[in-house]
C-alpha cells in the first residue's frame, strides 16, 4: 500500500513526526496508524516521548516536521486544541484535572457535544435529552449518588471516572487516555479496564500506560516507543519478547 | 433563550440584591429632596454625594469580579477603562459649557482657547449631543478591551504576565492624557461642568437623579452580571478560571470567552466612570494611575471575589473607610490600606462574602449531620 | 572744550594702537609698557561711547602687557570704575556702600571709598566680545598650555580679523599640536570673517569643516550665501560637518540610552532573580531601590556629622549597608508574608503592593515626603568630553557599577553552591526539592539577595535621581517591562533586555518626545509579549510549557 492509501484508510496517522526542545529530540522521526474502531495500549519508558505525541496529536504542541493526519485528511498542525477537541479527539490526562468548582453533574454538562461559542452558551437552556444523557453517563461511571457533589470533594480514583465520564459526553471519535489507573486500587484498575473496553466498542482509544497488568488486561495491540520513535509494535506476548524492547526496560 | 438568559440571572437572592438596589435609588433621593433637613431621615446632600460616588467603585469592583472573580484574569489596568468612560462623558460636559466658558468661546473649551487650538480636533465632533456620548462611554473603553484583549488572549499571555501589562497600558494612558497635545486637557484634565441632559449639575435634584442613575445602573449591572455567571458560558468562565488548558481540551476556543468577559467588564467600568465625573465634577489623567486600579483589585479582594454582592460590599466598606481614616488621621491611611493587602490575601482569601459564605455552609452540614449523629450514638452513661 | 579734548584722547589711542600693534608682532613674548604708559591707556578706557572704549580695549590689548588680562577681565565683569572727578579708573569691589579700591596698573590696594563718588564703565555685548578676544590674544602666549588653549578658543568665537597677527605669532611659537590646530582654527574662523582672498577663505573653510561641532557649523552656515567658491565650499562643508554631528548625536544617544540602561539594569536584574527563582512578582522592589537610596541618605548625614573627611567614601560605606538593610527587610517579607501565599502568585502580587505601600508611608512618617539631598562624593561629581559627547562622571560610574554589579551576580549563580541550587529550583522546583535542596532556605536567601541587589541600585540612583519616597514607583513598571522582555530565569536576558529598552528609549526621546517616547516602548512591549510571551531569552522545554 502506498502512504497516502494507507492514511486515506486510518483514522489517525502520524509520518516521520519530530519535534526537539532545545535539542533534546522529544519526538524523533515518529510513524504511527490507527484503524477506525481500534483500540491501542502504548508503553514506553520515562522520557519516551509519549506525553509529547499526545501533545502533538491535540495540537498542544506543534511538531517541526511530519505530517499528523485525522481520518486521513484533516491536518492536526494546522489546528488548536479547541478546534481538534470538536473535530472528535478527546483526551485524558494523567494527572486528573476535573472543574473543581463545578458540580459533578457541572462537570459533565460541559462536556457533553453542544455548541462551544460563547454566545451559544449565554443563551443556552439544558435539554431534556441533555440531562439524560448526564444520567446515563453517571451510571456508566458510578456517580450517580455524587451529581451534586462539588468535584473538588471527590476521591482520586472517582475524578479520574469523572473525567472518563466527560471524554464520554464528548462523544469523540478519538480517545486519547494518558496514565487512566495512575494512583487507583486494584479493584478500581480492574474496572476501568473493563469500562475502557466498553467505550472501545464504539470508539477508537489510545491508552498510555506502564501498568502492564493493566495492558494485558486489555488485551490489545500494543506499540513500544523508546527516545521518540517506534521500538515494536504487536500483540503483548510478542512486544515483550522482542530483545530490543527488553533491553530497553531492563539493560542499562 | 434570550429570555431564559435575562430571567436565570434573577435568582431568589440576585432578585433580593436588584430589588434592595431600586429601592435605594428610590429612597434615598426622596429621603434628600422631601424630606426636611430638620427631620432625623434626611439625607444630607454631601452623604447623598458621597455614597454616590462609592456606588460607582461599585460598579467599577462588580466589573473586576467579573473579570478576576470569575475569569481568574487579575486586571491591574480596570482603572484605565474606568477613566475612558469618564473622559467620553467629560466631553460631553466640557461641550455643554458653550459660551460660558472664561473665554467665552462657542464651541472650543476654555483649555484649547488657551492652548491656541483654532478648531476642535476631529474626536471632539459628536460629543454635544448627549446619544453620541453615551454611546462612547462603553464603546471606547470596550472596543480598548477587545484590541487589547484580542492580542492578550489569542497569544495566551496569562497570570503575572497579563497582570503586568494590564498595568502597562493604563500607565502608558497615563502618560498620553498628561500631554496637551493629546487635545484632553492634559495636566488638568475637564472640569468647571456646567449641567448635563439641560440640568445644572450642582443642583441637588441633579445630585438626586445621578445618585439614582448610579444605583439603577448597579442594578442594572448586576443582574446581567448575574445572568452571566449562571449561565453555561458563566460555567465555561469558571472551568476557565480553574483550569485553562482543561477547558481547551474539551473544546471551548478560551479565548473567545475571555475576550467576551473582558470586553463586557470594561464597557461597564466605562459606565462606572461615566457616572462618576458628573458627581465630582472633574476628569484628569490621574484617575489612570495605577495605583488606583489596584486599590479597586482590593475592594473586590475584601469583599469577596467570585461573589457578586462581596465587591459590591467591599467597595462601599474600604472606601467610607478611606472617607473616614482620610479627614481622622491621614498619615494612617496608607499603613491600613497596605496591611488590609496583606492581611486579606493572608487570611481571608474569599474575602468576606466568601468566608461567611463558606461559614453557612459548614454550619448547614453541620447541623444537617447533627441529628444523625446524636442518633447513633449510644445513650453516654450517666 | 570737552569734545576738542575727547578727540585728542581718540587720537593718542589710535597712535598707540598702531604702535603696539608693531610692537606685538615684533616683540610678541616680552611685552612690557612702563607704568605711565599703561595708566594712560586704562584711563582711555572710561571714554564717552561705546566704540572709543572697543579702541581702547584694542590698543590695551596690543601692549601685550601680562597686567592687561586682569583689567579687562575686571571690565567685563563690571568691577572697573571711573572716579567722578579724578577721572582716575580704577579696579573695585563692592561692600556694602564702598568700594574697595585697586589699582589697575600697580594692583596696590589704594583704600575704600563710597561707592558714589565713582561710576560704572559700562559695556556692552560687542565690548564684552572683544573683551574676550583681547583676553585671548593676550593669553595666547602663556605658558600654561590650558590657558593658551582657552586663549585660543575664546579668540575663535570673536572672528575677528584683527586678531589674525597675534594668532600667527602665536601659531609660530607653538609647540603643543591640539592647541596649534585650535589656534589655526581660530585663525581661519577670523579669515573668513576677513576681506582675505577667495583661496584662502576656501581652505579657511576646510580647516573650521575640520572641527565637525556645532560651533563650526553656526560658522559655516553664515558664508553659505556667499558669492562664489566660498559659497559653495561652506555649502559643503556645512553638509559635512551636519553628517558628523548626526553620527556624533547618534554616539551620544547610544551613551544615554546604555547610561539609562545601566539604571534599568541595577533596577531589574533582583526582580529577575526572585521572579526566576520563585515565579512570584515583588511589587515592593521598587521600594527596596527606595530604601537603599535613604540608607545613603542616612550614612552621608552621620559622616557630614561625625566625620566629614570620609565624605568621598560614603558611597563605599553606603553600598554594604544598603545590601544588608534592603536584604534584611527582603528577608522578612519572604518570611513574614511571601512563603505562606506559594502557588498564588496574584496575591502574591497584591500582597508586596500592600507591603510597599507601607514601606513608602513609613519613610515619609520618618524622613518626609519631600527630596532629601544626597551629595555627590568628588570623584562622582562633573563631567568630560570625548568628541561631541559629554560624559558625566556619575553616569559613568553607574555604567561600570552596573556591569561589575552583573558580572559578580553571575559569578555567584554559576560558580557558588548557593548558584548552583538556585538554578536547579528555577529549574525544576518539585525535582530540587526532591534531591535535598531546601527550596525554603533557597527561597528567603533569594529574595534577600534580590532585594539586596534593589538596595546598592538604590545607592547608585541616589547619585543621579531626587531621593523621596516614591523613587521606587518610578522604576517598578520599567523593571517589569524589563524582566518580561528579556525572559525569565536567565541574567543576559535582564542585561539585554535592559540596554535594548534604555537604548530603544533614548533613540526616540529626540523624535517623539520622552513622554511618547516612552508610550511607544511600552505598546512596543505589551505587543512583544503577545508574540514572545516568554520573553527574548525564554528557558525552554517541556517543564516550562506545561
Amino acid at each position: 500500500m502506498t502512504d497516502a492509501a494507507i492514511a486515506e484508510g486510518s483514522l489517525l496517522y502520524l509520518d516521520n513526526v519530530h519535534r526537539s526542545f532545545d535539542g533534546f529530540k522529544a519526538i524523533n522521526g515518529l510513524s504511527l496508524v490507527l484503524a477506525p474502531g481500534e483500540m491501542r495500549a502504548i508503553i514506553g519508558p520515562n522520557g519516551a516521548g509519549k506525553t509529547t505525541m499526545m501533545d502533538i496529536i491535540t495540537g498542544k504542541t506543534r511538531p517541526d516536521s511530519g505530517d499528523v493526519l485525522f481520518e486521513g485528511r484533516v491536518d492536526l498542525t494546522r489546528h488548536d486544541e479547541a478546534e481538534i477537541a470538536i473535530m472528535g479527539i478527546g483526551r485524558k490526562f494523567q494527572k486528573p484535572t476535573v472543574f473543581e468548582s463545578h458540580t459533578v453533574a457541572d462537570n459533565l454538562e460541559l462536556a457533553l457535544r453542544a455548541k462551544r461559542g460563547p454566545f451559544s452558551t449565554l443563551v443556552h437552556k439544558t435539554t431534556r435529552a441533555e440531562y439524560q444523557r448526564i444520567d446515563e453517563i453517571l451510571a456508566t461511571i458510578r456517580l450517580t449518588e455524587r451529581r451534586s457533589w462539588l468535584a473538588a470533594n471527590l476521591s482520586h480514583g472517582q475524578k479520574q471516572w469523572l473525567e472518563i465520564g466527560m471524554l464520554l459526553a464528548q462523544e469523540p471519535k478519538l480517545l486519547l487516555v494518558d496514565e487512566p489507573v495512575a494512583g487507583m486500587t486494584d479493584d478500581e484498575t480492574a474496572e476501568t479496564a473493563i469500562l475502557l473496553r466498553k467505550i472501545a466498542e464504539t470508539q477508537s482509544v489510545v491508552v498510555v500506560e506502564h501498568d502492564m497488568t493493566f495492558v494485558r488486561d486489555l488485551g490489545v495491540k500494543v506499540t513500544v516507543l523508546h527516545e521518540g520513535s517506534v521500538l515494536a509494535e504487536g500483540s503483548l506476548d510478542v512486544v515483550s519478547s522482542n530483545p530490543k524492547v527488553i533491553e530497553v526496560y531492563l539493560g542499562r | 433563550m434570550i429570555t431564559h438568559f435575562i430571567l436565570n440571572g434573577l435568582d431568589r437572592r440576585a432578585g433580593i440584591v436588584v430589588a434592595l438596589l431600586v429601592a435605594i435609588a428610590i429612597l434615598v433621593p426622596v429621603l434628600n429632596l422631601v424630606v426636611p433637613p430638620s427631620s432625623p431621615f434626611h439625607v444630607p446632600g454631601y452623604t447623598l454625594a458621597l455614597f454616590g460616588k462609592y456606588l460607582c467603585y461599585a460598579l467599577l469592583a462588580l466589573s473586576l469580579d467579573l473579570v478576576w472573580g470569575y475569569c481568574g484574569i487579575l486586571s491591574l489596568g480596570h482603572g484605565a477603562f474606568f477613566a475612558l468612560g469618564g473622559y467620553a462623558m467629560g466631553m460631553y460636559l466640557m461641550r455643554q459649557i458653550g459660551p460660558r466658558g472664561v473665554y467665552g468661546d462657542p464651541v472650543l473649551p476654555d483649555f484649547m482657547v488657551f492652548l491656541n487650538y483654532q478648531e476642535l480636533p476631529w474626536f471632539w465632533h459628536g460629543f454635544d449631543m448627549f446619544w453620541f456620548a453615551a454611546i462612547m462611554v462603553v464603546v471606547v473603553p470596550g472596543l480598548l478591551a477587545f484590541v487589547f484583549g484580542w492580542f492578550a488572549f489569542r497569544s495566551r499571555v496569562t497570570g503575572v504576565y497579563l497582570s503586568i501589562i494590564t498595568q502597562a497600558m493604563t500607565f502608558a494612558l497615563l502618560l498620553a492624557f498628561f500631554r496637551n497635545d493629546m487635545g484632553l486637557g492634559g495636566n488638568n484634565g475637564l472640569t468647571d461642568f456646567k449641567d448635563i441632559l439641560g440640568f445644572n449639575v450642582q443642583s441637588a435634584e441633579t445630585r438626586s437623579g445621578l445618585f439614582a442613575a448610579t444605583a439603577l445602573s448597579l442594578a442594572l449591572s448586576f443582574w446581567i452580571c448575574s445572568s452571566v455567571v449562571r449561565s453555561k458560558a458563566g460555567k465555561v468562565l469558571i472551568a476557565v478560571r480553574d483550569a485553562e488548558s482543561r477547558t481547551r481540551f474539551i473544546g471551548y476556543r478560551v479565548e473567545h470567552y475571555k475576550l467576551f468577559v473582558w470586553t463586557l467588564s470594561a464597557m461597564m467600568a466605562g459606565v462606572a466612570g461615566a457616572l462618576y465625573v458628573p458627581q465630582v465634577g472633574i476628569i484628569n489623567p490621574s484617575e489612570f494611575d495605577p495605583a488606583n486600579s489596584i486599590e479597586a483589585v482590593i475592594w473586590v479582594a475584601v469583599g469577596g471575589r467570585g461573589t457578586l454582592i462581596g465587591p459590591i460590599i467591599g467597595a462601599v466598606l474600604v472606601n467610607f473607610g478611606k472617607t473616614w481614616f482620610t479627614a481622622a488621621l491621614p498619615e494612617v491611611w496608607l499603613f491600613a490600606l497596605g496591611a488590609l493587602f496583606v492581611l486579606v490575601t493572608l487570611f481571608l482569601p474569599k474575602g468576606i462574602v466568601g468566608t461567611v459564605q463558606l461559614a453557612a455552609a459548614s454550619w448547614r452540614e453541620r447541623r444537617a449531620a447533627a441529628p444523625a449523629a446524636v442518633a447513633l450514638d449510644p445513650k453516654p452513661a450517666e | 572744550m570737552s569734545k576738542t579734548r575727547d578727540l585728542l584722547a581718540a587720537l593718542v589711542i589710535r597712535l598707540t594702537f598702531v604702535v603696539a600693534l608693531f610692537a606685538a608682532v615684533l616683540m610678541p613674548a616680552a611685552a612690557q609698557s612702563t607704568d605711565a604708559e599703561l595708566k594712560l591707556l586704562v584711563d582711555a578706557l572710561a571714554a564717552r561711547g561705546f566704540s572709543e572704549t572697543e579702541d581702547a580695549i584694542k590698543a590695551l590689548a596690543f601692549t601685550g602687557d601680562d597686567r592687561v588680562a586682569a583689567v579687562l577681565g575686571a571690565l567685563g565683569e563690571g568691577n572697573l570704575f571711573v572716579g567722578k572727578t579724578s577721572k582716575q579708573v580704577v579696579i573695585g569691589r563692592a561692600a556694602g556702600r564702598d568700594l574697595v579700591l585697586t589699582d589697575p596698573v600697580t594692583r596696590a590696594e589704594i583704600g575704600t571709598e563710597p561707592s558714589a563718588a565713582y561710576t560704572k564703565i559700562r559695556v556692552n555685548n560687542r565690548l564684552r566680545r572683544t573683551i574676550q578676544a583681547a583676553i585671548g590674544t593676550l593669553t595666547l602666549l602663556s605658558d600654561n598650555p590650558v590657558t593658551r588653549r582657552a586663549a585660543a578658543e575664546a579668540v575663535m568665537k570673536t572672528r575677528d580679523p584683527e586678531t589674525i597677527p597675534a594668532l600667527d605669532a602665536a601659531i609660530a611659537e607653538e609647540t603643543d599640536a591640539g592647541i596649534l590646530q585650535v589656534m589655526q582654527e581660530a585663525r581661519a574662523a577670523a579669515v573668513l570673517n576677513s576681506d582675505a582672498a577667495e583661496a584662502d577663505k576656501v581652505a579657511a573653510i576646510a580647516t573650521i569643516a575640520g572641527r565637525g561641532d556645532r560651533e563650526s557649523l553656526s560658522i559655516l552656515t553664515q558664508y553659505i550665501a556667499a558669492p562664489g567658491e566660498v559659497g559653495v565650499a561652506a555649502q559643503a562643508a556645512v553638509d559635512d560637518v551636519n553628517t558628523t554631528i548626526a553620527l556624533w548625536n547618534a554616539g551620544q544617544n547610544i551613551w544615554f540610552g546604555v547610561s539609562l540602561g545601566s539604571v534599568l539594569l541595577l533596577a531589574a536584574i533582583g526582580l529577575a532573580i526572585t521572579f526566576g527563582v520563585m515565579g512570584v512578582i515583588n511589587m515592593a522592589h521598587g521600594e527596596m531601590v527606595m530604601i537603599g537610596a535613604y540608607t545613603t541618605f542616612v550614612v552621608q548625614q552621620q559622616i557630614r556629622m561625625y566625620a566629614p573627611g570620609l565624605f568621598d567614601f560614603s558611597l563605599l560605606i553606603a553600598l554594604p549597608l544598603a545590601f544588608l538593610v534592603a536584604g534584611a527587610i527582603g528577608v522578612a517579607i519572604e518570611r513574614g508574608v511571601i512563603r505562606f501565599l506559594y502557588g498564588r502568585p496574584l496575591e502574591t502580587l497584591l500582597a508586596t503592593w500592600g507591603i510597599s505601600l507601607i514601606l513608602q508611608q513609613a519613610v515619609r512618617s520618618r524622613f518626609g515626603a519631600q527630596n532629601q539631598q544626597v551629595g555627590n562624593p568628588s570623584w562622582m561629581s562633573g563631567s568630560f568630553d570625548v568628541g561631541l559627547i559629554s560624559i558625566t562622571y556619575s553616569r559613568l560610574w553607574i555604567v561600570v557599577f552596573a556591569i561589575f554589579v552583573f558580572f559578580a551576580l553571575m559569578a555567584l549563580l554559576k560558580r557558588t553552591p548557593f548558584g548552583l541550587q538556585t538554578r536547579a529550583v528555577t529549574a525544576n522546583r518539585q525535582m530540587a526539592s526532591a534531591m535535598g535542596i531546601r527550596t525554603p532556605w533557597i527561597d528567603a536567601m533569594t529574595f534577600g539577595l534580590g532585594s539586596g541587589v534593589a538596595g546598592i541600585a538604590g545607592v547608585a540612583l541616589s547619585q543621579i535621581e531626587n531621593v523621596s519616597p516614591n523613587l521606587g514607583q518610578g522604576y517598578i513598571i520599567d523593571s517589569f517591562m524589563v524582566v518580561v522582555f528579556g525572559g525569565v530565569g536567565n541574567l543576559w536576558g535582564t542585561l539585554v533586555g535592559a540596554l535594548t529598552l534604555g537604548i530603544a528609549n533614548k533613540f526616540l526621546e529626540p523624535y517623539a518626545g520622552a513622554v511618547l517616547g516612552k508610550i511607544f516602548v511600552l505598546v512596543f512591549i505589551i505587543l512583544f509579549i503577545q508574540k514572545r510571551p516568554r520573553g527574548l531569552f525564554a528557558l525552554k522545554g517541556r517543564s516550562i510549557e506545561a
